[in-house]
């Protein structure tokens, strides 16, 4: 079973995404701010990282770029309340495989991680 | 020197006189001495000698009168010139300082906030110099405190929308997720997660509208230009809406030149005016209607029109009909779910494009709604970062 790590400071949307990925059959791991992303990773590698871009403490962003720092590449979707992402969270001085914005089109969704993690 | 001249003049008129008449004094006395006839050659010398020197003595003062007469002439003629030059300068010194009050009122009236005039001159000009720099100053203050209002405003919608999003997220996500045991559901509770459904998706919709006027007013609406063929999207945009117009039994149809060049256009904001302009005629129109999207080359632009056969709009409407929150007569049909939004979101992304977008309406007959882009667009790197004006509802 694919393990995908989801971010967010919102427990509520942390439930919803949780929810809707244990439906279509992946195991789910979950932080709350961007030095738990990291910490978790550290426990056990996932097959894809679901990180939102704004989070208190450390974004996922930062996250994202101290994991890259420790050689990590996982596949990463970027999560942003931005309509436009790219406007304002896309760093360019990392390689990200897609964003997702909010409100979540769920259908979509599950399609790129499937097919990002060849699920 | 003309004052000095004539002086020495009446000296000289002074002298001559005198000479003149030590002159025949001389004489009267040689020719009572020949009278009495003790003169003899000397004394005829005499009075010979005083007719020469009485002649030379008044073409002398010939001379000097003209002199003096040029000389006065002369010095009239300079303080003419002087009379002039000073009133000129006087001229000169209240001019100056008006013209430049006139050209930095000018200035400031083409918004040059910072135009300010030197303050000198004659007092009076001085103190309206002092005035006009007052106004400005106090003008560029409240200017300054709008523009602070203006971004605040601009901060606010920005944040709002982004901070609302969270929560809508989860509403829209959960109710999707009741959706997805709708077979555990009864019919009533299917058609209550539909209206939230419904409704969260109108929410999205009014966010995203607003969000895009607050980047527009903010100039942070960027358009990503790239080559872009215009067929292929308008036909995929009608396909996606087809779904909806059949819903009500209209017919969407399409009538693309052939041939069209590609343009230089960010295709999603393309997709975005298209969609709205389509979904107005939709939604404003009567079941049954008739909806025509048209794209053709007119002279060196692109224009795409999108007409109707519904109620149309009446005059008083559609001078505003670009303006923010203006919508047509929604208690025509239930069906309008528009956030009053679209179309001056539209023209904004059409000017950001360096197009023009227009309506044109006979009530009873239809509506059109035209926009124009160029096949060349004059400075795309300009409109890229540029500024689209958006109407402010009154």
């Amino acid at each position: 079973m694919k393990m995908v790590l989801i971010a967010d400071d919102s427990e509520t949307i942390l439930l919803l995404m949780r929810t809707r990925l244990e439906l279509a059959g992946y195991e789910v791991t979950t932080a709350a701010d961007g030095q738990e992303v990291v910490e978790r990773v550290a426990e056990r590698v996932p097959d894809l990282l679901l990180l939102d871009a704004m989070m208190p403490r450390k974004s996922g962003i930062d996250a994202l770029r101290e994991l890259h720092a420790a050689g990590h590449r996982i596949p990463t979707l970027i999560v942003s309340a931005h309509q436009n992402p790219g406007d304002a969270d896309a760093p360019t001085d990392l390689e990200i495989d897609g964003f997702v914005t909010k409100p979540i089109d769920f259908d979509r969704l599950l399609a790129s991680i499937a097919d990002l993690t060849g699920a | 020197m003309a004052v000095i001249g004539v002086g020495r003049f009446i000296q000289k008129r002074q002298d001559f006189e005198d000479a003149i008449a030590r002159s025949y004094q001389v004489e009267m006395t040689a020719r009572v001495r020949i009278a009495e006839g003790r003169g003899g050659a000397a004394a005829r010398q005499v009075v010979q000698r005083q007719a020469a020197r009485r002649e030379n003595l008044r073409t002398n003062i010939s001379n000097d009168t003209r002199d003096t007469a040029l000389l006065v002439a002369a010095g009239l003629l300079a303080g003419l010139t002087g009379a002039l030059l000073l009133f000129s300068g006087l001229i000169a010194s209240l001019r100056r300082p008006l013209e430049e009050l006139v050209d930095a009122a000018g200035r400031l009236a083409a918004g040059d906030l910072s135009a300010r005039v030197e303050v000198g001159g004659l007092s009076e000009t001085a103190t309206l110099g002092t005035a006009f720099n007052e106004m400005a100053d106090q003008l560029q203050l409240q200017a300054k405190e709008r523009e602070q209002l203006d971004r605040l405003k601009d901060e606010f919608v920005l944040t709002a929308s982004h901070e609302l999003r969270s929560p809508l997220t989860s509403v829209q996500g959960f109710a999707e997720l009741l959706m997805l045991e709708r077979e555990t559901l009864t019919s009533k509770q299917v058609e209550t997660v539909e209206i939230i459904l419904d409704n969260c998706r109108h929410l999205v919709r009014l966010l995203n509208d607003l969000l895009d006027l607050a980047r527009s007013d903010a100039g942070r609406l960027a358009i990503k230009m790239r080559p872009t063929e215009l067929a292929p999207l308008i036909d995929e945009v009608v396909r996606t809406l087809r779904a909806q117009t059949e819903g009500a039994h209209q017919s969407l149809s399409e009538e693309l030149e052939p041939g069209m060049p590609s343009i230089s256009a960010e295709p999603d904001r393309i997709r975005q005016i298209l969609v709205n302009l389509i979904t107005n005629a939709h939604e404003y129109s009567p079941e049954g209607a008739s909806i025509g999207v048209r794209a053709r080359v007119v002279g060196d632009e692109v224009e795409v029109s999108v007409s109707d056969d519904g109620p149309g709009i009446p005059e008083s409407q559609l001078e505003h009909i670009f303006e923010r929150f203006v919508r047509g007569d929604a208690g025509l049909t239930q069906r309008v779910g528009g956030t009053g939004l679209g179309l001056a979101i539209s023209k904004s992304l059409v000017e950001l494009h360096g197009g023009t977008i227009e309506a044109e309406s006979t009530p009873g007959e239809g509506s059109t709604f035209r926009f124009r882009l160029p096949l060349r667009p004059a400075a795309a790197a300009g409109a890229e970062t540029g500024r689209a004006t958006v109407d402010s509802s009154p």
